[in-house]
């Protein structure tokens, strides 16, 4: 078969030569000590997709601009395309990510957002629900001028008006819960 | 699972992998090797093609257009359980397979004969009567098993929330009980459809997307998030002038950076194996792109080495537009002279000469990337047995053939393995995509090989919506009403899609000119001109292709005619279309205008415009959707803008799932005020200029207007027309002719961004 029958000439397949590997670092992502030897100036980014296999971090721009890789950094929201590995892997840094936000999707916000329908094609919902809970964790009753500067993530489908009204809903029903 | 199984035998295997969810959609782990080379795998009993019910009652859909957040699964589904009572947590979706349609003889492309079977909506007639069919003919095939078992006539059996119910007995059985009996059951005649007025599902319920669980909790699978084992990952640069070829190439530092297995050249004037195939409607351009890309173990080493080459490129022609600009520039000089015609209504040039008052404009609106979320991406592996790609494309059938085009392959030998989609809005429709994901795997045999587009390279790489600049002239009779229009357009080719020119080695394309009502006969008389140039920017369809900056063209000018009649502009519309045979434009104005209060007192600097639309008629009655749009704004005297309000009402004619539609309808107000406030590619030395969000920015939550979706203007028309790309074309004219009542200043081009909107 043509495909596999190309000659060296037509194919230019060239060996790369080096393969050197970092060193091997532990990182401390949703309550787990996770192994990686990821070169240093990996991203968290693509530590956590390619050599993790967590893929509900997503990329999006890899300039900090459209939150999609979203995550929290003791407990803040952080973009992590920008966070070269060696800046977390060290005692004391938490990484949270969407599939430690809760543990069987039972975070309010997550109940919510299946409930209001909020997603549309959803590849930017990850960073929008870890923004959004770190907004609810530092105001539990947040306005939509709150909602409007913790939550600046870039939704191509429009999802916006979801998003807010979603927050909005999620913070209403944690008070209830702890008030109940 | 072995793929060499008895295809014949299907419907009684039961799938060794990845039950409980599996594959169903993507949203489950392809990190099994088996699990990653079969699908579909829901477990149970096949009834047809379509459907398979399990033993534990769980009704699997197998949907053929892929999920890109239109909620086009969701759709499928509600379709079957409208005719097979089932409780709705039972449902589940999964991709029907294309080369299962291949090998069983087009099981799913031929009962229903649509271009691109795999990819589009879920609304047309044809495709909601085949799924209404297939629910009634499994619960005609369940009650008949169930009335076998229990040895009754089946007319005592009735179907109702999963379960087959004896009624004089009160005997019950969940489906599953049944399902593999009911399988085997031949109806002697197809049910008949129940009549609309007694749906209880369809335009009653309005279920959410049946994948949203999946991707709250970051399970759910785009193409990036495809992992196989011993996959390797890919980097790709591709001449940043369109259609331009690789020159040389220095790669030394990148091979011996780490990780590096390999660096790889994609030249598309390689011979390729000639192959006639069953075409399925693919008359656009999807050749290879001059690329080089970087082969490695994970993704950001093949990135940065890929950084490291250095590129030599042979430019060709396209070099010759130093800037938009330029091009603009150009197509402004060709518009002032006649072209070829398009469409001829009435006696244009006799009607012209009669009127009193003319009206004439020039418009233009720019390039525009799709900037959907999920940056270009694909994965394929390549081996002298069969060739498997997993992609987030929206037409599987045509990734599946352009599969076999570059790989050389027959289709039998290709499996296509559907993702879900990352956002799409017209961008992953050609399989240029697919043909680069399978030209780099294709120089790396035999391990799947995971290319991923850089956002910059996405974005610089687009089939973007054409430039088009248009001269329109309208004649005004004595009532300053409208009877004569003469359009002249110039810039991409005035053909569907994208068909490469080979001699010239570009690309052109159109898509439409006008297909409005004003050109098909709501004014009386008019001529539609165009002017091919030779552009080398590659286009594509966007989101209301055609539709989205021509209604923002004759929008804006049947506004500049409204005002040179000294006519308010809804009514000048309502005017217009007092004759048209079609009540949607009518009831749309009035229902929006009304809810925004159209008319009412503004401060200084605030003002509404409005704007009237159809998307899909092609200019034709009673066709497509209609849709108004009031925009409330406001113009700061230094010329900052604001959008208060944006008012949507619209006429599809009917709805199926509310909730669905209302989602659909805020979403592509969203994407319409993008377009039109901010978004527009620039060239230089024939490159597009802008590569990432901080050059092309998006709206975000903080920058949003209030939007209100009005139900009013539904006429009940028999049709479902779709409703993601209508609301598109409107914003912008609708915000464009308000800026024109705040400041004076009648605004000829997008994106608002970059016009001088400051007055006093």
């Amino acid at each position: 078969m043509w495909v596999v029958a190309a000659t060296p000439g037509n194919t230019r397949v060239d060996v790369g030569a080096g393969v050197r590997r970092g060193m091997s670092v532990k990182l401390d992502i949703n309550g787990q000590l996770l192994e990686t030897d990821a070169a240093p100036d990996t991203p968290l980014l693509w530590v956590l997709r390619d050599h993790l296999g967590m893929t509900g971090t997503k990329f999006g721009c890899g300039i900090a601009q459209c939150g999609a890789c979203t995550v929290h950094i003791n407990g803040g929201a952080t973009r992590s395309c920008q966070i070269p590995l060696a800046a977390v892997a060290s005692d004391g840094v938490k990484i949270t990510t969407i599939e430690g936000l809760s543990p069987d999707g039972s975070h309010p916000l997550q109940k919510v957002w299946a409930e209001a329908n909020v997603p549309q094609c959803g590849y930017c919902q990850s960073g929008m629900l870890m923004a959004a809970a770190a907004l609810l964790k530092e105001k539990p009753d947040p306005t939509d001028a709150d909602i409007d500067v913790y939550v600046s993530n870039i939704c191509r489908c429009g999802t916006y008006p979801r998003v807010k009204a979603a927050i909005h809903k999620a913070a209403a029903m944690m008070k209830e819960t702890q008030h109940g | 699972m072995d793929e060499q199984i008895d295809i014949g035998r299907r419907r009684f295997i039961v799938a060794t992998v990845a039950a409980g969810g599996g594959l169903a959609l993507g949203f489950g782990s392809l990190r099994a090797t088996a699990a990653a080379f079969n699908d579909p795998v829901a477990v149970g009993s096949e009834f047809s093609p379509w459907l398979v019910i399990g033993s534990d009652d769980t009704v699997t859909v197998r949907v053929a257009s892929p999920e890109s957040g239109n909620g086009v699964a969701t759709q499928m589904a509600m379709y079957v359980a409208e005719e097979l009572p089932c409780d709705w947590t039972k449902i589940r979706t999964e991709y029907a397979s294309t080369h299962r349609d291949v090998v069983e003889d087009w099981v799913y492309s031929k009962p229903i004969p649509e271009n691109r079977f795999f990819a589009g909506r879920s609304t047309t007639k044809e495709r909601m009567n085949s799924m209404l069919q297939v629910g009634a003919s499994a619960r005609e095939r369940l009650r008949l098993a169930a009335a076998q078992q229990w040895n009754v006539p089946v007319a005592e059996v009735e179907a109702r929330d999963s379960q087959l119910i004896h009624r004089p007995s009160g005997r019950s059985l969940g489906f599953g009980a049944v399902a593999d009996r009911a399988a085997r059951v031949k109806l002697e005649k197809e049910p008949a459809l129940k009549p609309e007025a007694e749906w209880t599902l369809l335009g009653k319920k309005t279920p959410a997307k049946l994948h949203i669980p999946a991707i709250v909790n970051g399970r759910a699978q785009y193409g990036i998030d495809v992992r196989l084992p011993d996959m390797v990952y890919a980097a790709l640069m591709q001449c940043p002038v369109h259609g331009g070829r690789l020159k040389h190439y220095d790669a030394d530092k990148a091979r011996a950076m780490p990780g590096v297995r390999a660096v790889v050249v994609i030249d598309p004037d390689e011979p390729r194996p000639q192959q006639k195939l069953r075409n399925p409607d693919m008359d656009w351009d999807n050749s290879a792109q001059a690329g080089i890309a970087v082969i490695a173990d994970h993704y950001w080493q093949a990135r940065k080495a890929l950084e490291t080459i250095e590129a030599e490129w042979d430019e060709r022609a396209g070099a010759q537009w130093k800037s938009d600009a330029h091009i603009v520039r150009s197509a402004s000089a060709l518009v002032e002279q006649p072209g070829k015609t398009v469409t001829t209504i009435g006696s244009p040039d006799q009607a012209m000469a009669q009127q009193t008052q003319f009206v004439e404009a020039l418009y233009s609106t720019p390039y525009c990337d799709h900037a959907q979320m999920e940056p270009l991406n694909g994965t394929a592996m390549v081996t002298s047995d069969r060739v498997d790609l997993w992609h987030p494309t929206s037409m599987a059938d045509v990734a599946h053939y352009v599969t076999a085009l570059e790989a050389g392959v027959p289709l039998e030998k290709v499996y296509v393995h559907q993702t879900l989609v990352g956002g799409q809005f017209g961008r992953r429709n050609f399989g240029d995509d697919v043909r680069m994901v399978v030209a780099v795997a294709r120089k790396y045999p035999g391990r799947p090989v995971h290319v991923i587009w850089s956002r910059e390279e996405s974005m610089r790489q687009g089939r973007y919506r054409s430039l088009n600049v248009v001269k329109l002239k309208a004649g005004l009779d004595e009532h300053g009403m409208p009877q004569a229009l003469i359009g002249r357009t110039a810039g991409h080719n005035f053909r569907p899609r994208n068909i490469r020119d080979e001699q010239l080695g570009m690309y052109s394309t159109g898509f439409g000119l006008f297909f409005s009502a004003y050109a098909e006969g709501a004014i009386p008389n008019s001529r539609i001109e165009y002017h091919d140039m030779p552009l080398h920017i590659m286009t594509g369809p966007y989101r209301g292709p055609g539709y989205n900056s021509n209604t923002f063209i004759l929008e804006s000018f049947i506004d500049e005619c409204a005002h040179a009649a000294n006519i308010d502009p809804l009514e000048y519309r309502l005017k217009i279309y007092a004759n048209w045979p079609d009540p949607g434009p009518t009831l749309c104005l009035k229902e929006a205008a009304s809810k925004a209060g159209w008319g009412r007192k503004l401060k200084a600097g605030m003002a509404q415009g409005i704007a009237v639309g159809n998307w899909g008629s092609f200019g034709k009655p009673q066709a497509g959707t209609t849709v108004c749009a009031v925009a409330t704004a406001e113009v700061s005297k230094k010329g900052q803008l604001k959008v208060h309000a944006i008012d949507l009402a619209f006429d599809c004619g009917r709805i199926l799932n509310r909730d669905a539609v209302l989602h659909e309808l805020q979403g592509g107000v969203v994407f319409g005020l993008n377009m039109s406030l901010n978004e527009g590619l620039t060239l230089k030395d024939g490159r597009i200029v802008e590569g990432n969000f901080d050059a092309y920015p998006m709206l975000r939550m903080a920058d949003m207007p209030q939007i209100n979706i009005h139900f009013g203007g539904l006429s009940g028309h028999e049709r479902f027309s779709e409703i993601g790309e209508p609301p598109v074309g409107v914003i912008g004219p609708a915000i464009g002719n308000a800026i024109f009542r705040a400041t004076g200043k009648r605004i000829r081009s997008t994106p608002f961004r970059k016009q001088d909107l400051s007055w006093t």
